[in-house]
């Protein structure tokens, strides 16, 4: 996408423009930010971006300082401004590579894993910039990774990408469907006999149920129910059903890694294609 | 800002990599040790070595006895790594994903790598003519010192150049090193051994040949320019220094140069922009 690395196949039009043959123009508004950067370390992040900023033809010092600043504050750098990227920690760099990519208000931000390497603090941290900057700035981002819970939390439209062939794309959810044929409802009960199970099952909808022992307390069972598709909320049934038999229900709710089930699904597709 | 500013960032970033790398640190604390010990040590063995007539002249010793080794040498190890070690620290892929040309960084990273090798080198003839100036006296003909920088700034330029071309093709800052290094020594004693052929054959061919090669315009170059410019007695001693003296032209050295450094810089031009800027190599 950034022109770095020519097609085997296929093209990539930015703003309709090629970013091989015309990479200047085409990237103008494009800002990249790599997974786990490899960043000179004998730089300090002050010194990357003002790097950066003569890349991308800041021509005012006053901007040019402010936007450095701006940045290196957003991403939670601004107190090793002057810290050699040698002496940072991995997640550290991983903000600084994020804050690279913030300057000069750009209108599209592809992001490479940009979550690797970071606390959770510095995880939400982050989650909360990109969504401001899609919010706010009226930005796109484009993110890159294979953590399914943030691409679900993140995103409002993926794409599932195997051997360089896009095998889904759409928004989450219509994804999820379109690779499951069933919904997920996660419930934690105390241990429920054979003849509730039955009953669950009877439910009109209900394709398959599995059980597993909680780790934590052998009080507790948690109990996945598929539903088949087109999906039905049966909760309000499942409820009932388990509350009347006399077991205790401690929560039911929507799974929510149906992205990362629907991912692994997707590519047995792919392998099969 | 303006491509020219653009380029100068990536001139200025190379000089402070290269620097950073502590190669050239190294090669500064060489330099001076080659630009102050001779002197020290022509003085401490007495005047009875060295005629009182060549004290004037005797800033050339650390020009022109160090030069074709130790410059040439300089040029390789600040070329060699200029591109090559982009790659392998997977650096040059994060400034490339910006909107700038390939050719503003090419440029940069080039005139960066020779500015800095052309420090070094104006700090050799520094200390050369500091040195010479203390240990032996008021020193004569300075005035030629100008042409001769810039007879060894261009007469470096083809090592320079052809270690840089290397370093972008092979992408392994070692490997360029190594096959550089060996460009050099293999002209160099291919050099020394077509002269002598050539002394006890007389066959013009062996002439040809180590003419053409690189180090020989590369080291006769500033001395064919101080020749010029010093006097008769001085220049047969430089002659010595180097026997390709006899052989091209000021005109013929300056041609055959350029044309090495010219090609390199065009084959790595075009490689680098027709090539795949990838993440680290591992």
């Amino acid at each position: 996408m950034l022109g770095l690395i020519r097609p085997t196949s296929g093209q990539v039009k930015i703003n309709g423009l090629d970013p091989i043959t015309h990479h200047v123009e085409a990237l103008r508004n494009v800002a990249y930010s790599p997974e786990l950067p490899n960043i000179q370390t004998f730089l300090t992040p002050k010194e990357l971006l003002n790097l950066i900023s003569h890349e991308l033809n800041f021509t005012d010092n006053q901007t040019r300082d402010n936007e450095i600043k701006k940045a290196l504050e957003t991403v939670g750098l601004h107190e090793y401004a002057d810290t050699k990227v040698g002496k940072l920690s991995k997640g550290m760099v991983q903000r600084l590579s994020v804050a690279q990519a913030l300057l000069g208000k750009p209108e599209t931000l592809i992001l490479d894993e940009p979550m690797i390497g970071l606390d959770p603090a510095g995880t939400a941290h982050l989650r909360e910039v990109f969504r401001d900057f899609a919010k706010k700035g009226n930005g796109t981002v484009f993110l890159s990774s294979h953590i399914m819970n943030e691409v679900e939390s993140l995103c409002n439209s993926v794409a599932i990408i195997h051997k360089g062939k896009i095998l889904f794309r759409g928004p989450a959810k219509e994804v999820e469907q379109k690779i499951l044929n069933y919904s997920l409802i996660q419930l934690e009960t105390s241990p429920l006999n054979a003849e509730t199970m039955q009953q669950l099952q009877q439910i009109p909808g209900i394709a398959d149920i599995n059980t597993a022992n909680n780790a934590n307390t052998a009080d507790t069972v948690t109990v996945e129910i598929a539903v088949n598709q087109p999906y039905t909320d049966l909760r309000p049934q499942i409820a009932d059903l388990i509350i009347k038999s006399g077991f205790k229900l401690y929560t039911i709710k929507p799974a929510e890694n149906m992205l990362e089930r629907a991912y692994i699904e997707a590519l047995k597709v792919g392998d099969t294609k | 800002m303006t491509r020219e500013e653009v380029i100068i960032t990536f001139a200025k970033y190379e000089i402070k990599r290269a620097i950073a790398r502590k190669k050239v640190l190294a090669l500064v604390a060489f330099t001076i040790l080659l630009g102050t010990v001779p002197y020290y040590a022509l003085s401490a063995a007495g005047t009875t070595l060295i005629p009182n007539t060549a004290y004037p002249y005797i800033w050339v010793v650390g020009i022109f006895a160090v030069g074709p080794l130790f410059l040439n040498f300089t040029a390789i190890l600040i070329a060699a790594g200029a591109m090559s070690e982009e790659y392998e620290q997977g650096t040059a892929e994060l400034l490339l994903s910006k909107p700038v040309r390939r050719t503003d960084y090419f440029i940069g990273k080039f005139l960066g790598g020779y500015t800095l090798f052309i420090s070094i080198l104006a700090l050799n003839i520094f200390l050369s003519v500091a040195s010479a100036y203390t240990f032996f006296g008021t020193q004569s003909n300075l005035n030629i010192i100008p042409g001769l920088f810039a007879a060894q700034a261009f007469a470096s330029l083809v090592f320079f150049s052809l270690a840089f071309m290397l370093g972008e093709l092979i992408r392994r800052s070692s490997l360029a090193y190594i096959f550089s290094s060996a460009v050099f020594f293999s002209s160099y004693i291919i050099s020394t051994f077509m002269g002598l052929i050539y002394t006890l054959t007389g066959k013009e061919i062996y002439k040809t040949i180590q003419i053409y090669l690189p180090t020989s315009p590369a080291n006769a170059l500033p001395i064919q320019y101080a020749t010029t410019q010093l006097p008769t007695s001085l220049t047969t001693v430089l002659r010595f220094i180097n026997t390709a003296t006899t052989g091209p032209t000021i005109n013929l050295s300056i041609e055959i140069l350029l044309t090495y450094s010219v090609l390199a810089i065009a084959v790595a031009a075009v490689y680098f922009l027709r090539q795949d800027i990838s993440r680290k190599l591992s």
